[in-house]
């Protein structure tokens, strides 16, 4: 229509035409003109009441001839003296002209192209005025009626047109908080109390697109504008669905992910910023996400704690949880990496302490998540890699949170070493012998002495885990020197561990600073050892989760420890949020129709709904039970590389998987108390053997990889782990003959096998083999070992399952990959790094004496120089392959450098820097040496593993902030 | 602090007093920054761009300290590291009136200058240099070496040294630091010992102090002042971390004053200012995660 047209064309060109026009043109003549032009129109509109008669187009258009050029008198007209109104704006008052001009368009038919119409002209005025307009109810109240009828139905250009009026509203908000009384006010006039501005953003949270983001910076505005303002505040967290559509509406972005990443290679392990930005359903949850984020740094604490409740109630815990339970490897790898990045994206602490408090609070089917994930951390698939990443994330947030859960728990109780090793823990390591005995286990292979000359003049094969390039860099041009160092041939100077005591010192000092605001040391003294002994700590575990809220007013019922009780049904489960079916309309723009939203606006919103969105409910009823392993002490960990190796020989052993799983009603246990047989395991886990064929021709990859060092140890090892374990827990018992040991791992098994049969859900027919479900049904695969605390025996020594995941996967370092090395490396270096006493003692302090079942970092050491000496005195060629791995390696680190100079996303890629270089093709190399000897690599690997940690403890002798002990 | 010297340690060069003619020849070498970093703050070594490459073969001495089959490269930094744990520990002890710095071109060797405020010698600036053996901590005592003899009866009036062996008759390794080394050095001049005395003139005066109290009192006066005066001489080694005392110069010394004030001031705004990168919900007094029920802090 033709004013809609000289409206936006109006607001550039026709606008500064206007303007020069007007310009020099005095006030009084243009009030006459205004007042001329109207009484025109006023004729027009008293003759053709649209209801009455057709009003002809003609009419119309002359109309809004008349309107357009009063529109423009209006805008241009300065306020009067003293902030009065100029006469023009005071007769526009007086006569209600705005109002009037509306009623007869609505009495006309309101079609989306007459709502544009006034849309833009509203947009137009608002922005341009000279004088504040919408402090006069004449002109606020058509606006509004305007804006509410514009809600629900209308098509796209009319919600684009109605967003960005909202948003020119809310700017005009934040700069004048007076017209926000006003806002509110004429709201009541209308009958409903409510923040209309407000109300009519909320569709558009979730929308793609510019229409999308100015809603969300509208909103914005709006939630900053809380911070301030009780009234705001307090209406959007009792009389809005604001919330709970934010953090649902996660959920559902969150179901339109792809469910299966396509992995780029196998080396991939996390998603870095190039990956996510080639996903556009993952740049719209990045966005949401981010909002939230926001949101929850500048809204009202009332309207943050309300969101965070929501976020952990309708995302995290019915989408996610069951999300990282899901059918495939291939799933569960997705989501874990999918929590990796939403981990890494989210920087407002309370936001960050959500998703932590999930991760290591929450129990999904009665498993902690962070028992789940630490136990995936020992696929050997990419579940596993995906796993370590995810660890690497968490460890390098610096939180005390964090690392109480994954170690330091573990280690308070100080029973890992012997009572006269306390006094131990803080000493201050003056004479590096820790550091000594460290590289003295640099196999002599690589021992630099040794290594060819060309080598020794090359720059230095330097691991930058843990720390970004730009430090490395700054070094390098700080020093200008650190690679041209000539040094005499007799001795030689090992330059590149200069780089390596820089990098321990950065990471050190900027670990100890951000450790300040923990609440303990961590010294060995405090907390006290003698209070935080295992079974205190259950109790107060206990008592802890079972108190446990975010926030009281967050009221979220966190799952308590009490077995076994779905988390469903703990839930209340309000009925007439389901109603509103949230999750279904997000991505189908406007969410809430705005009716809705007011009928509903008298009641508070009711505590997030219980029940899970539908597709997950599918997700849930299609997922099985798990069948959970005991977990017990290490050797669980340890086993299970050896149980994947075991799926690969499922068709063999199909015979005994199928006898067992008829034995699965009778406890389990029987299958342990017959040793040497390989089968045991499989009871240990008997889950795996329900393999899908996707996982099996995993393990078969893995195992053409590992060539199958595993398939012919197998026997042996679970005999001699079988062994150690009856060793560990008879210990207890002196005395006691070998019957009553078989008893105890009984025991130790029994329970939590027994338990998920209690469970109503759990179908043990699933097991058998030709049950057409089993295709789904390996999902405890890379699920989970309930962690038994209570059936443990408080008096053996434990360093927690995380540690004991890491030092077994570590322990086999000679079979892994390059990238699952230095990922692994890349996460022992950065918990060295930690300044806790506790920590850095047992990490780190090779003259600490620990209890003999506990393995120490040195000892998994000790023994992989132990397994490559051996490789090295038995293959002829093995000095050679080093040196090539060695050149190879070089290559990459300085391809990898070359192309790191354009990595803008610090905070994206800093951690895993060293792991992004397998993303780079391979570079040239002097010698081909196939990435598939392990072995050679692993070898070069760790030689510069122990320089790391030899610097790192080097540094801490110096910069340890432990008091004297004099 | 530089490395350098470690790979020369063969040549012992650093324990000798003369070291600073011998090592002047590298000293001319143009350093790219001199600026030595603030106390307390370790930085890296800086490996000259020229240096000289050494190409004397390591003793058997230094490779024999080498034990538990470490590899001889690394042994300079097993020393160096040790080296700057017992300086850390020098800075923690806050020693009243003692100032130290090694220097610049090893860190076997520090000086020092100490303060003394009241007493006998109250007034005394007295400039020192220790010196450590190349086999710390296995080795002997750090040797203590006052610029100019002071009268003291346990200093020898004509090198300058102290007798430090008698305080530490044996180094033993984790027992013995440098700090009470500097620590003994200052308590002799609070109080005097006058057992098998370096200077028995002194030893003999202060022995006869009830009788003849202006005679040693004049002594030590003469001494304190004599010290006093070649304060402003140029340090006797030529380092440049060397500590040197010059005379009030408001615009170098008003800023630098100026600064030391507001360093004091330094840690809590550090703690405001800087934004704190951790992150912890635990209530303090507990293991339990999340367990803080205040919300945390938001800004």
């Amino acid at each position: 229509m033709m004013m809609a047209s000289m409206v936006a064309n109006g607001n550039r060109d026709g606008r500064q035409g206007e303007a020069l026009v007007l310009k020099g043109v005095d006030p009084e003549t243009c009030m006459i003109v205004f007042k001329n032009h109207w009484a025109q129109v006023v004729k027009i509109l008293e003759k053709h009441d649209p209801l009455r008669s057709n009003t002809s187009s003609n009419m119309a258009s002359a109309v809004q001839n008349y309107v357009e050029h009063m529109l423009f008198l209006l805008m241009e007209e300065d306020a009067g003296q003293a902030g009065a109104m100029g006469p023009i704006l005071e007769f526009v008052v007086m006569e209600n002209v705005m109002e009037r001009l509306f009623l007869w368009s609505l009495r006309r038919q309101f079609t989306d192209d007459m709502k544009l119409e006034q849309l833009k002209m509203y947009e137009m005025i608002v922005g341009q005025a000279r004088q504040p307009l919408l402090h006069h109810k004449p002109v606020l109240r058509p606006l509004m009626m305007l804006l509410s009828s514009c809600s629900g139905t209308a098509g796209p250009e009319v919600e684009a047109e109605l967003v960005s009026l909202l948003n020119q509203l809310c700017c005009v908000l934040a700069k004048d908080q007076s017209v926000l009384e006003l806002f509110f006010h004429t709201s009541e006039d209308q009958g409903a109390a409510n923040f209309l501005i407000f109300s009519l953003l909320i569709p558009f949270i979730h929308r793609e697109g510019l229409v999308g983001q100015q809603a969300r910076d509208a909103l914005l505005l709006i939630m900053s504008l809380s911070a301030e303002n009780q009234r705001v505040a307090q209406h959007i967290a009792e009389n809005t669905y604001f919330c709970p559509v934010l953090a649902t509406g996660l959920s559902g972005l969150y179901s339109s992910l792809p469910t299966k990443l396509e992995v780029p290679g196998e080396e991939w392990h996390c998603l870095h910023r190039e990956d996510w930005l080639q996903m556009p359903t993952l740049v719209q949850f990045l966005n949401s996400l981010e909002f939230c984020n926001a949101v929850i740094q500048v809204a009202h604490p009332s309207i943050r704690d309300q969101l965070v409740s929501y976020i952990y109630n309708g995302f995290l815990v019915p989408v996610l949880a069951p999300a990282l339970h899901k059918l495939t490897l291939e799933e569960v790898m997705t989501t874990t990496a999918y929590l990796d990045l939403f981990v890494r994206s989210v920087s407002e602490p309370i936001l960050l302490q959500t998703f932590l408090s999930f991760i290591l609070l929450h129990r999904h089917e009665n498993v902690h998540i962070l028992d789940t994930l630490v136990s995936r951390i020992n696929t050997p698939f990419q579940l596993g890699t995906v796993s370590l990443a995810l660890f690497q994330t968490l460890i390098g947030l610096y939180c005390e949170d964090v690392m109480l859960q994954l170690i330091l728990r573990y280690l308070i109780p100080c029973n890992h070493m012997m009572l006269s090793q306390r006094r131990v823990v803080k000493e201050r390591d003056f004479y590096s012998v820790s550091a000594a005995k460290i590289l003295a286990l640099t196999p002599s292979c690589c021992s630099p002495e040794h290594s060819p000359p060309p080598l020794r003049q090359l720059d230095s094969i330097l691991w930058s885990k843990g720390t970004d390039n730009k430090t490395e860099e700054s070094f390098l041009e700080e020093d200008g020197s650190g690679y041209s160092c000539v040094i005499g041939s007799e001795i030689y100077l090992d330059v590149n561990y200069l780089h390596y005591l820089y990098n321990a010192r950065l990471g050190i000092s900027s670990c100890t600073r951000a450790c300040q605001v923990w609440s303990a040391p961590y010294d060995g003294e405090d907390p006290p050892p003698e209070e935080y002994q295992p079974s205190a700590l259950e109790e107060a575990g206990a008592r802890g989760r079972q108190a446990q809220t975010v926030n009281p007013k967050r009221s979220h019922p966190h799952p308590r420890p009490r077995p076994p009780c779905p988390p469903q049904t703990t839930d209340p489960a309000p009925t007439n949020q389901l109603e509103l079916e949230w999750d279904d309309s997000y991505d189908a723009g406007p969410v809430v129709p705005p009716e809705a939203a007011t009928a509903e606006s008298s009641r508070p919103p009711q505590p997030p709904a219980a029940e899970p969105p539908k597709h997950i409910q599918e997700m849930r009823r299609t997922a099985i039970m798990l069948v959970k392993g005991s977990y017990i002490e290490e050797s669980d960990f340890q086993d299970d590389v050896m149980v994947y190796d075991l799926v690969a020989k499922k068709d063999e052993d199909h015979f005994k998987v199928s006898s067992l799983q008829e034995k699965d009603e009778v406890p389990l246990s029987n299958g342990l108390s017959l040793p040497p047989h390989p089968t045991n395991m499989e009871v240990n886990s008997s889950e795996v053997t329900k393999g899908s064929k996707e996982v099996k021709a995993h393990v078969a990859d893995h195992n053409s990889n590992l060539q199958s060092p595993l398939a012919t140890e197998v026997g042996d090892d679970l005999m001699d782990q079988y062994e150690e374990l009856i060793r560990t827990l008879g210990s207890d018992e002196a005395g006691t003959g070998g019957s009553s040991h078989v008893k105890t791992v009984d025991k130790e098994f029994r329970n939590p096998v027994v338990t998920p049969m209690e469970e109503d859900e759990v179908d043990f027919s699933s097991f058998s083999v030709d049950t057409p479900e089993l295709e789904k049904q390996h999902s405890s695969l890379f699920g989970t070992k309930l962690r038994s605390g209570s059936t443990r025996s408080h008096s053996v020594p434990f360093t927690g399952p995380f540690v004991s995941v890491l030092l077994s996967r570590l322990e086999n370092m000679l079979d892994n990959s390059l990238h699952v090395n230095l990922l692994l490396t890349g996460i022992l270096a950065q918990l060295a790094a930690y300044p806790q006493p506790l920590l850095q003692s047992f990490l780190l302090n090779t003259n600490m004496v620990f209890q003999p079942s506990v393995r120490s970092l040195y000892q998994v050491l000790a023994s992989l120089k132990n397994q490559i000496e051996q490789q090295a005195s038995t293959k002829k060629d093995f000095p050679e392959l080093i040196t090539s791995a060695q050149h190879c390696l070089l290559a990459r680190e300085s391809s990898l450098k070359g192309q790191d100079t354009n990595s803008g996303d610090s905070r994206e890629c800093s951690p895993l820097e060293a792991g992004r270089m397998m993303k780079s093709s391979p570079p040239p190399q002097p010698k081909t040496i196939s990435l598939a000897r392990t072995e050679v690599f692993a070898t070069v690997l760790f030689t510069e593993f122990l320089k790391e940690l030899a610097a790192i403890a080097q540094e801490h002798s110096i910069l340890s902030h432990v008091p004297m002990e004099e | 602090m530089n490395l350098n010297p470690f790979w020369s340690m063969s040549t012992n060069t650093v324990r000798k007093r003369s070291d600073g003619e011998e090592q002047s020849g590298e000293q001319q070498q143009p350093r790219a920054s001199p600026a030595r970093p603030s106390f307390g703050k370790k930085q890296l070594p800086s490996i000259p761009k020229n240096a000289v490459p050494i190409t004397k073969p390591a003793s058997p001495a230094a490779m024999a300290q080498l034990a538990n089959g470490t590899h001889a490269s690394y042994g300079p930094f097993y020393l160096e590291y040790s080296l700057l744990a017992e300086f850390t520990l020098v800075i923690k002890q806050k020693l009243p009136g003692i100032y130290v710095q090694p220097s610049y071109k090893s860190a076997l060797m520090w000086f020092g200058v100490i303060f003394i405020r009241h007493g006998l010698y109250q007034d005394g600036v007295f400039k020192f240099t220790v010196y450590i053996p190349d086999n710390y901590p296995d080795g002997e005592c750090p040797r203590v070496v006052f610029d100019i003899p002071v009268f003291h009866p346990l200093v020898d009036p004509v090198s300058g040294e102290l007798d430090v062996r008698r305080a530490f008759t044996k180094w033993r390794r984790n027992h013995n630091h440098i700090w009470q080394v500097l620590m003994y050095a200052r308590t002799v001049f609070y109080k005097i010992n006058t057992m098998e005395p370096l200077n028995p003139e002194a030893a003999v005066l202060f022995f006869r102090y009830d009788k003849d109290v202006q005679l040693f009192k004049s002594k030590v006066v003469d001494s304190v002042k004599l010290c006093n005066s070649h304060l402003f001489d140029q340090p006797k080694m030529d380092d440049p971390y060397a500590i040197s005392f010059s005379s009030w110069n408001p615009a170098i010394h008003d800023e630098a004053k100026e600064r030391m004030f507001t360093h004091k001031r330094r840690p809590e705004d550090h703690q405001k200012g800087l934004q704190v990168s951790g992150l912890s919900w635990v209530k303090p007094g507990s293991t339990q995660p999340f367990s803080r029920d205040d919300n945390p802090p938001l800004s």
